[in-house]
C-alpha cells in the first residue's frame, strides 16, 4: 500500500514544526504498516523559507500553473500514484501516529471510500481525511473544489465546502467515509484551526486596517483563540528552533526576520492581553477560557512529543488569573446546576 | 455631469454584511460578507459576499462570489463565479 500524505502551507515557520511532529511520530508509524509513504507539502506562498533541509524526504512543490493554490493542489495531490491520499490540514498535529496507522485497516471493506479523523462542519470536510484514491478519482473533477449552489436564493444559496460534494456523491454510488469519533480524536489529534487564519488575515489586510484589526480579537472568538494557539505554537517554537515566530512579513521577500517582532504577524501577547482586557461580558469571556484551556491542554501534548513539558516552553499569561478562575467556576456551576 | 460619490470607503474601516449601491468607491475598507453592487472598487478587500455589479478596479478578492460587473485589474486571491464554481487564484470570472 502506498500512502501519500498532501498538506498545504503559507508559512514556513509553522510548516516546520508540523513537518518536525509529523515526522517524529506518524511517518514512522505508517511505515511499520509496511506501507510506503510520500510527504507532498505545497508551498502556498512565495517558495522562499521553505528549506529543503527542513523537510527531508518531503515533495515540495511551489505554486505554478498546475496548482494555482491550496484547491488545485488537492486535485494534483490526487493523480499522485497511490493507494490512499491522506489530506492533512497545515493546522491539524497528530499526536498518536499509531491509532492513525490503524485506521488503515477501515479499507479492507470495499465500500468504504475514505476515513474522516476531524470535521469542521457537517460532512467530513478534507481537514483530516484518508481517501481512497480510486473511489475519488472516479468522481467528477473538480472532486474536492469548494462550490455554491442554488446562487439565485442569495443569501441562502448552499456553501459546500472542500470535500463535501464528493462526499455527497460516494454516499450516492453506495460508498461510505468512516467518520471517527470526536471522543476516539481528542486525545490523538490536536486541531489549532484558527491558527493559520489570523496569519493569513494579518497579511493580507491587517495594514489596512490598522490598530481596527486588533479589534477583531474582540469582536471574533475564531481571532483570539487562533491568536492564542500561535502564542502556544510560538513558545514551543522558540524553544525547538530557537528563533521568532509568525514575524510579520515585510514588503521584501528577503528581509531578515526580527527576533524582535516575535508573533507580529499574528498577535502578540501584549495585543491579546490588551484585547481581552476589554471584554466585560462574563458569558463572552467563558467560552474563550475554555478555548484556551483546551488548547493548552493540546500544547501540552505536543510539547510531550519533544520531550518538554509546559512549563519549560514559558507560556506568556494572557488573561488575568482572577478572570479565569472565575470563568471557571462559573463553568462547573453550569455543568452542576445547569444555570447559564 | 458626473453624479459624485455620496459614499467613499476609507482604509481602517470595517463592514460586516452590508449592502453599498452604485454611488460608492472603495478605498481601502475591508468588507466581510458584504453585498457590492454598482460601485467602484478602487482598493481595499473583499472578504467573502457578492460581488453583484460595479468596478473592480484594484484591491483584493477573497472567498466572494462574483455574480456581474466589470473586473479591470485586481488581485484574484479566489471566489466563485456566477454559476457557483470556484475559480483559483488569480483566475478571475
Amino acid at each position: 500500500m502506498k500512502v501519500v500524505i498532501a498538506s498545504a502551507h503559507r508559512f514556513p515557520d509553522h510548516a516546520r514544526l508540523w513537518f518536525r511532529l509529523l515526522g517524529r511520530d506518524l511517518l514512522p508509524a505508517l511505515r511499520r504498516t509496511g506501507a510506503k509513504v510520500e510527504v507532498l507539502l505545497f508551498r502556498d506562498a512565495t517558495p522562499e523559507g521553505f528549506e529543503q533541509r527542513h523537510f527531508p524526504g518531503a515533495t515540495l512543490l511551489t505554486r505554478s500553473f498546475e496548482a494555482l493554490d491550496v484547491v488545485e493542489f488537492r486535485e494534483k495531490a490526487l493523480e499522485r500514484p497511490g493507494d490512499i491520499l491522506f489530506l492533512l490540514d497545515a493546522d491539524v498535529f497528530v499526536l498518536d501516529g499509531e491509532w492513525v496507522a490503524s485506521l488503515l485497516g477501515h479499507f479492507e471493506d470495499a465500500t468504504v471510500a475514505g476515513v474522516s479523523l476531524l470535521r469542521r462542519g457537517t460532512l467530513p470536510g478534507v481537514f483530516a481525511l484518508m481517501a481512497r484514491r480510486a473511489a475519488y478519482r472516479a468522481l467528477q473533477a473538480p472532486v474536492l473544489a469548494p462550490a455554491f449552489e442554488g446562487l439565485e436564493r442569495w443569501p441562502r444559496s448552499t456553501k459546500r465546502q472542500a470535500g463535501d460534494r464528493a462526499a455527497l456523491a460516494l454516499r450516492a454510488r453506495g460508498k461510505r467515509i468512516v467518520d471517527v469519533p470526536l471522543a476516539a480524536t481528542a486525545a490523538r489529534l490536536v486541531d489549532f484551526s484558527g491558527a493559520t487564519a489570523i496569519r493569513t488575515a494579518r497579511e493580507v489586510y491587517g495594514a489596512v486596517l490598522g490598530p481596527r484589526f486588533d479589534t477583531l480579537l474582540v469582536e471574533e472568538p475564531d481571532f483570539a483563540a487562533g491568536a492564542y494557539e500561535n502564542i502556544l505554537l510560538g513558545a514551543l517554537f522558540r524553544v525547538v528552533f530557537g528563533a521568532a515566530y509568525a514575524v510579520a512579513r515585510g514588503p521584501l521577500p528577503f528581509t531578515a526576520p526580527d527576533s524582535d517582532a516575535h508573533l507580529s504577524g499574528s498577535a502578540t501577547p501584549e495585543e491579546l492581553r490588551a484585547a481581552l482586557a476589554t471584554i466585560r461580558d462574563r458569558k463572552a469571556l467563558a467560552p474563550l477560557v475554555a478555548s484556551f484551556e483546551r488548547s493548552d491542554r493540546a500544547l501540552t501534548r505536543l510539547a510531550t512529543l519533544e520531550g518538554l513539558t509546559r512549563r519549560a516552553l514559558h507560556v506568556p499569561p494572557v488573561l488575568p488569573r482572577a478572570r479565569v478562575l472565575e470563568a471557571r467556576a462559573r463553568a462547573a456551576a453550569s455543568r452542576l446546576f445547569g444555570k447559564r | 455631469m458626473i453624479d459624485a460619490p455620496v459614499l467613499v470607503l476609507a482604509e481602517g474601516e470595517l463592514r460586516r454584511h452590508e449592502t453599498f449601491g452604485p454611488h460608492t468607491v472603495n478605498r481601502g475598507a475591508v468588507l466581510f460578507e458584504c453585498t457590492w453592487e454598482g460601485g467602484i472598487f478602487e482598493s481595499g478587500v473583499m472578504v467573502g459576499g457578492l460581488f453583484r455589479s460595479g468596478t473592480f478596479r484594484g484591491g483584493v478578492f477573497w472567498g466572494g462570489v462574483w455574480m456581474g460587473g466589470t473586473w479591470s485589474i485586481g488581485d484574484w486571491e479566489n471566489g466563485f463565479g456566477p454559476d457557483g464554481r470556484y475559480h483559483p487564484r488569480t483566475v478571475h470570472p
